[in-house]
């Protein structure tokens, strides 16, 4: 509520401050009270003129015609300079007169207000103040227009801390950033860089990442044991994020010193299986879901394979005659939390044309369909054995790039990082080529 | 957004917790920071009433393993009941199923403790 009359004479004080008598009682003694009230008639001029906000009215072609001196003080104008001789939108700069021509004008003139629009003054010195702006067109008796009333804050300090917010954001986002590079190297190390030749066996392996903000718990390795036979893992910690990785970075190399001291696969996931838990027990209990296998050349040709599960999903053979299975260890259970885990082994042939693929639950639990997080909705591992079905036979980087292919095709289906292996051995015309 | 609920309530045998909603990543630490609160005295059982849950994750059964070491520490007792079939299968893929006693209700479970002989 601003002064009636745009000559700077106000009848009555601005800003309906309340006549004392309406104050509620003891806020001061009578004489104060009659002192305070003076000092508030004698304060209305004043009160507009240093008022914490700067004032401005103008006609309807935007020629300032009132300004009070807070406003003159920020811009560094004399009133002479101003008044009568320049409009609004000579005290803006050239993009924020652009705006008020097509927006801030046209709206004024249709709302009859406008509030809070963030503008740059221009100072008598050249420097930029930005600003708030509220308007209001004040109308005659008969509805039409006659002024324009403009309040003006300073908005130096929002600006700053604008500027603050912005520069805080950039700060985060590139944090973020290195916290991914950092994730995706943690996550390099704990996978093979590369995996070994084995001679006369094919292997192909594919990590999905499905979050680079956090480490996910899936690794696989293959490694040269004594006697010319291989050792293989592939597996799952549960979590995600540093402290999963700390428990996959234990298992990995656990499993591969356990295999040194006794390769049979049993003994290696029972001996991870101590580690693990005397590590992680009580109320923070981690474990791992498991398949060792001990690959090794067999004398008719190809490679036996014994397969040591630690409650993981099973193995799938691809066998060269087109036919596909799954290869059960049903009773295995997981690693790490239970004293004496139970751990089943199996064994198999893998002989030419044959492919043999692990894989982390990451796909299995995968969303097909939907975004429901129904079990009913997931892939499944009955969808994953029809999969193989049509594949098979096939090869291990086959394989793998059908599994990336059938990865792509969930998108954000997948919440969890999947790891897959693939191991097989080549058929004597593929040997050759 | 997914989201557990869990109410408590306690028998002569033993509190029996029911979760019903989704129990993983999000959700477990629900479980486990109950954990500590839980009164369970020696021999008694702790039942898990997994009925109402729709789904669990690897999240979720870390948080029944914690539920497990639990009362173990102070030599009671843990059954499920009402284990969902879809849980049935997770579990018995990671061997769980030969550690957890189920029972098809939690009034079964009840029914199937046994208050432990007095010290000697």
């Amino acid at each position: 509520m601003m002064c009636e009359r745009e000559d700077g004479g106000s009848a009555e004080p601005p800003f309906g401050e309340p006549p004392l008598g309406d104050r509620p009682p003891g806020e001061g003694q009578p004489e104060d009270g009659a002192a305070f009230a003076a000092l508030l008639e004698d304060s209305a001029e004043d009160l507009y003129e240093h008022a914490p906000c700067g004032y401005l009215s103008t006609l309807l072609d935007g020629t300032i015609v009132k300004i009070n001196t807070t406003l003159l003080d920020w811009l560094g104008h004399k009133r002479g300079d101003l008044v009568s001789r320049r409009t609004f939108s000579d005290l803006l700069t050239v993009g924020g007169r652009l705006y008020h021509e097509t927006h801030f004008a046209p709206l004024l003139r249709m709302q009859g207000e406008i509030s809070g629009i963030a503008l740059e003054l221009k100072a008598a010195d050249g420097s930029r103040l930005p600003v708030l702006v509220t308007s209001t067109v004040k109308t005659g008796g008969d509805g039409q227009p006659l002024l324009i009333r403009t309040t003006v804050f300073d908005a130096r300090d929002r600006r700053a801390y604008e500027s603050e917010l912005l520069r805080a954001r950039t700060q985060a986002e590139r944090e973020r950033e290195e916290l991914q590079r950092l994730n995706a190297v943690l996550q390099q190390t704990l996978l093979p860089p590369a995996l070994v030749k084995v001679p006369g066996l094919d292997v192909a392996a594919h990590y999905h990442i499905a979050s680079t903000d956090k480490v996910g718990g899936d690794f696989y390795d293959l490694f040269p044991l004594t006697g010319g036979t291989w050792g293989l893992f592939l597996g799952d910690v549960c979590g995600k994020g540093a402290a999963a990785a700390a428990v996959t970075s234990l298992a990995r190399y656990t499993l591969r010193a356990a295999a040194v001291y006794d390769p049979d696969p049993a003994a290696v996931l029972s001996n991870l299986n101590t580690v693990l838990n005397h590590e992680y027990n009580g109320e923070d209990p981690r474990f791992c879901t498991v398949v060792f296998g001990l690959v090794t050349p067999a004398e008719r040709g190809g490679f036996d394979i014994t397969l040591a599960s630690g409650g993981h999903p099973p193995a799938l053979l691809m066998s060269a005659d087109g036919t596909a299975r799954y290869l059960p260890t049903p009773g295995g259970q997981l690693i790490g939390v239970l004293p004496d885990a139970h751990i089943v082994t199996t064994t198999l042939h893998l002989g030419a044309g044959d492919t043999m693929l692990l894989h982390t639950d990451g796909l299995t639990e995968a969303r097909a369909a939907s975004d429901s997080l129904r079990q009913e909705d997931r892939y499944g591992d009955e969808a994953l054995l029809d999969f193989a079905r049509g594949l098979a036979p096939t090869t291990p980087s086959g394989a793998v790039a059908a599994i990336r292919d059938l990865l792509d095709s969930f998108g954000t289906g997948v919440d969890d990082d999947t790891a897959v292996l693939a191991i097989g051995v080549p058929r004597p015309s593929e040997e050759h080529l | 957004m997914t989201h557990l609920a869990i109410r408590t309530r306690t028998t002569v045998a033993g509190p029996v917790l029911e979760l019903t909603g989704e129990l993983d990543h999000a959700s477990c630490s629900q479980v486990r920071d109950l954990l500590p609160g839980l009164v369970l005295h020696r021999g008694q059982q702790l039942v898990i009433d997994l009925a109402g849950v729709t789904f669990c994750d690897s999240s979720g059964i870390t948080a029944l393993i914690a539920a497990r070491n639990h009362t173990l520490a102070a030599e009671a007792d843990i059954a499920l009941a009402a284990v969902p079939h879809h849980i049935r299968r997770i579990f018995s893929m990671v061997g769980l199923d030969q550690v957890f006693a189920a029972h098809p209700t939690a009034r079964a479970a009840e029914a199937a403790w046994t208050p432990p002989a007095p010290r000697p």
